[in-house]
């Protein structure tokens, strides 16, 4: 039986679907099986425990976010292009790619004035 | 005080920035009354999935892996960015004889798909920012007094004005002037957002290591203009601008900028008279 273009277009769209999932399980399987070195950065309505996070350079890590406040935050990094809006008392985090040596601001966007940060990579 | 009024008005200028734009060229010329309804449908559309992006932030982190999202998100950003580019040379090829072309030789299907395009672009902008605006309602909302606290009714309250307001500007604006510069003008402001949303969803590529970042920091004008600050911070938001880029960025930036300017000069695209 002839398929008609429309419904293969429908196929088509769903086995473009099911090869983008797979492959983001992969990836997310992946990233789970990697032991990565953690880094535990507080947030406390715009006041960031730490302010500053030393981590090693070259290296792929990750940075666990914990919103003890009683405020929304978001994490934002330009730089490190990463953007994580978490509600109080929720956690989160974020996966960094090997970083060259340098300084990388982070901020709360929610609290700019106050929530301020940035991490050495060394 | 000081700090809701910042995060409302900067959450939802965005949004309408598009949202009334759009409507403002709609509503210039009669037979683009029809494309408004679209424009709406994709307003509720939009802040039918903020709501459920923002409240189930944590139910979304089971159901779709943080790498989902992170797709998720960087495809919103291209397509909302290749929308806005669509959007602005649409309107410049149909825009001076819309009425014309409608009545005549623009098919319907042409037609239909570019109100599908309107509504798309409507329900990413608002879905993009509202979903980070209902994580900070519902915070406020969960503080102290639950929906009883005043902080909570003043943000909302804010953002309904903000929005409300910018959106009155732009369809003034499309009164108050010549509709020639209004457009011209709108036109730039939509091409250095579209510029932005492309940024980031680059950046978000590049995050998810499916593009080479090449050289992590071509250059720091930090100095000049900080885009981790207040000010830089909205520059950055609404221009795609850096200080302190990567090859990659730049790359795209550059890129960006000379299709752009190729095709406002090519012949097929004569803009507004």
């Amino acid at each position: 039986m002839a398929v008609n273009p429309l419904e293969r277009r429908g196929m088509l769209n769903k086995r473009w679907c099911l090869a983008f999932l797979g492959m983001s399980m992969a990836m997310s399987a992946l990233a789970a099986g990697e032991d990565l070195p953690v880094f535990r950065l507080d947030c406390n309505n715009g006041v960031f425990t730490p302010k500053q996070l030393l981590v090693p350079a070259g290296k792929k890590f990750k940075i666990e976010i914990y919103n003890t406040g009683t405020e929304a935050i978001e994490f934002e990094s330009r730089q490190l292009r990463k953007e994580k809006a978490l509600s109080p008392q929720s956690n989160s985090f974020v996966v960094v790619f090997p970083l060259e040596p340098g300084e990388y601001k982070f901020f709360d966007d929610f609290h700019i004035q106050t929530g301020q940060g940035s991490i050495i990579a060394k | 005080m000081g700090q809701i009024l910042f995060v409302m008005w900067r959450e939802t200028v965005e949004a309408m920035l598009v949202v009334g734009i759009l409507h403002a060229w709609l509503a210039h010329d009669p037979s683009g009354r029809r494309g408004k309804k679209y424009l709406w449908l994709g307003v509720l559309a939009g802040l039918a999935l903020a709501l459920l992006l923002g409240l189930g932030i944590e139910a979304m982190g089971s159901i779709l892996s943080d790498e989902g999202q992170e797709y998720f998100q960087a495809a919103m950003l291209l397509v909302a960015a290749a929308l806005i580019v669509q959007m602005v040379f649409w309107m410049r090829m149909h825009g001076r004889r819309l009425k014309q072309d409608l009545e005549q030789s623009l098919s319907r299907s042409t037609r239909t798909q570019h109100w599908w395009g309107v509504f798309s672009l409507a329900a990413i902008a608002v879905a993009r920012e509202g979903s980070e605006t209902v994580v900070y309602l519902s915070s406020l909302a969960m503080g102290e007094n639950g929906f009883a606290s005043p902080r909570f009714w003043l943000a909302s309250a804010l953002g309904v004005v903000l929005a409300g307001t910018t959106f009155y500007l732009l369809q003034l604006g499309g009164k108050l002037f010549s509709w020639r510069i209004f457009f011209q003008l709108t036109e730039i402001l939509l091409l250095l957002f579209g510029c932005a949303l492309l940024m980031n969803g680059v950046e978000k590529l590049m995050d998810m290591q499916l593009l080479p970042v090449l050289k992590s920091q071509v250059w720091d004008s930090s100095m000049w203009l900080d885009d981790g600050s207040i000010f830089g911070g909205i520059v950055s938001s609404f221009t795609g601008y850096r200080s302190r880029p990567a090859l990659m960025s730049l790359l795209v930036f550059s890129g960006y900028w000379l299709a752009i300017t190729g095709m406002l000069k090519a012949p097929r695209f004569p803009g507004r008279q």
